[in-house]
């Protein structure tokens, strides 16, 4: 990780130069802006990214989930808007910027992300939020589900048949999450982003989603597990 | 106006990316919410719709008899021309905008603004795909549907009671109404009332998944545009289709001329 002083520029420029192929996720701020950090993330393996604000963490997601690079406008004539400059972005060994939208739409669909609160729709129950995006995207695989599911469930210490009928209203953060966590390795994702994997958990819990690396390990093969733990923005 | 017809533009925009993606009902997920939608708007209004049905057709039959000392073909005209093609059809639609239309305003601006829509996107699900396209056809079967139970059961009271009330037999009223009946009505219903029930979900939709502002204030306000103006449009919708079809509006007050 890299903060936008001379050295860390210098070091991006370097990175630049670096064949980007086995990068699972990489990040650099435009080069004027010297409060946001650049990242980069080898492919494979369990990382944590620390330190990040709420603000960055908000820009980052949104390059990298929303397809939305931060576009910078810069207007030095009297606000006049002449130019962009954008954050470039290496999602698994590729540059966002060179690829056309079917290309990023393909490239996205191998990336994971599992939100604080677990992303959950609170009017289904957590089977049929663990299911919904299977069903949309990868239907014929809908038969295994189940067998799947409860064997991720049990892998993680968790019992099937209390979890799967509950609405979200009626589960822990630790119960959101970890539904979140298995409607998501059920995609199989290349890249895995996890926000604040710790946050709003007890001691006990805090214990188990140390082993959610490890699953999403098993399950993915190859793939790349990131934390992206946040700090409070003073 | 400029804000008016942004929003008209918008509905039709939602209308046609429903038009386009009608296939996704095909998904699981989307098959189990337009199910669900159906069962909510188009069986469980049943015994509502069945007993206000039955009021509103022995209500006009009995007042048209006491008033006008109407015999059994008037009667039937009345039955015919107000209650079976514009009278059901819009009660129907007034109760599936209650019903049905402020339960989905309100509920995807509650999605909305707790980010739920929002966590639809990122799991790479087109929220209109999901939430809106299961909607508008659900309440679009629906609304049809209950527009026959309303004909059926509004006429059949009607009928009933002019019986018991007016000197004729309910034989002699059947065949005097199947006389005027023709496949038009049954089309024009057909159409008009799922005409009905896809404008009213459209814009149900719409106020939901545009709510004016991001606080929970917002969802009551989503769901009285979306009454407001779904109300609004069906009025209109329907003048403009008695109108198109039989060349009248307004019950007969304005008459196209020939």
């Amino acid at each position: 990780m890299s903060r936008g002083d001379p050295a860390a520029q210098s070091d991006t420029a370097l990175r630049r130069a670096v064949d980007v192929k086995g990068v699972a996720l990489g990040y650099e701020p435009p080069a004027d802006d010297r409060g946001d950090v650049g990242i980069w993330i080898p492919a494979g393996g369990s990382h944590c990214v620390g330190g990040l604000s709420a603000t960055q963490k908000a820009k980052l997601l949104a390059a990298v989930i929303e397809h939305r690079p931060e576009r910078r406008a810069v207007g030095p004539q009297g606000g006049a808007m002449r130019s962009e400059k954008r954050a470039k972005l290496v999602l698994l060994g590729a540059e966002l910027d060179k690829l056309g939208p079917a290309e990023r739409a393909a490239l996205r669909a191998r990336v994971g992300f599992l939100p604080a609160h677990g992303g959950l729709l609170s009017n289904l129950n957590a089977w049929e939020n663990i299911v919904l995006p299977l069903g949309f995207h990868y239907p014929k695989r809908l038969k295994d589900a189940a067998a799947q599911v409860h064997g991720l469930l049990t892998e993680l210490r968790a019992d099937p048949q209390a979890l799967l009928p509950k609405l979200p209203e009626r589960m822990s953060p630790y119960e959101k999450k970890l539904t979140g966590y298995v409607r998501i390795l059920m995609e199989k994702p290349e890249l895995l982003l996890v926000e604040d994997l710790r946050g709003g958990l007890d001691r006990a819990e805090r214990a188990q989603v140390t082993e959610f690396p490890a699953a999403y390990l098993a399950s993915c093969p190859g793939g790349t597990f990131v934390q992206l733990d946040g700090t409070p923005e003073v | 106006m400029i804000g008016v017809y942004r929003e008209f533009e918008a509905c039709m925009r939602l209308a046609g990316h429903v038009l386009r993606r009608l296939r996704v009902l095909a998904l699981p997920p989307v098959a189990e919410v337009l199910t669900r939608q159906i069962y909510f708007t188009g069986a469980s209004a049943t015994a509502g719709i069945v007993l206000r049905g039955a009021f509103i057709g022995t209500f006009i039959i009995a007042y048209v008899i006491d008033v006008l000392e109407a015999d059994s073909a008037l009667a039937v005209k009345i039955l015919f021309w107000v209650l079976l093609r514009h009278i059901a059809p819009l009660v129907a639609a007034v109760l599936v905008i209650q019903r049905s239309g402020t339960a989905v305003a309100t509920e995807l601006a509650l999605m909305q603004v707790s980010g739920e829509v929002a966590s639809l996107r990122r799991m790479r699900v087109d929220p209109r795909d999901y939430l809106v396209v299961p909607r508008v056809v659900g309440i679009a079967l629906s609304t049809a549907a209950l527009t026959f139970y309303v004909q059926v059961i509004a006429v059949g009271g009607g009928m009933l009671l002019s019986a018991l009330t007016i000197n004729a037999s309910i034989g002699e009223l059947s065949s005097e109404f199947f006389l005027l009946a023709s496949p038009v009505d049954f089309v024009y219903s057909v159409i008009k009332s799922l005409l009905f029930g896809v404008a009213i979900a459209v814009i149900c939709c719409y106020h939901g998944l545009h709510p004016p502002g991001g606080s929970i204030n917002a969802v009551p306000k989503a769901a009285i545009n979306a009454v407001t103006q779904s109300t609004l449009l069906v009025m209109l919708l329907n003048v403009v289709f008695a109108y198109l079809v039989f060349g009248q509006a307004f019950f007969g007050l304005v008459s196209a001329k020939v």
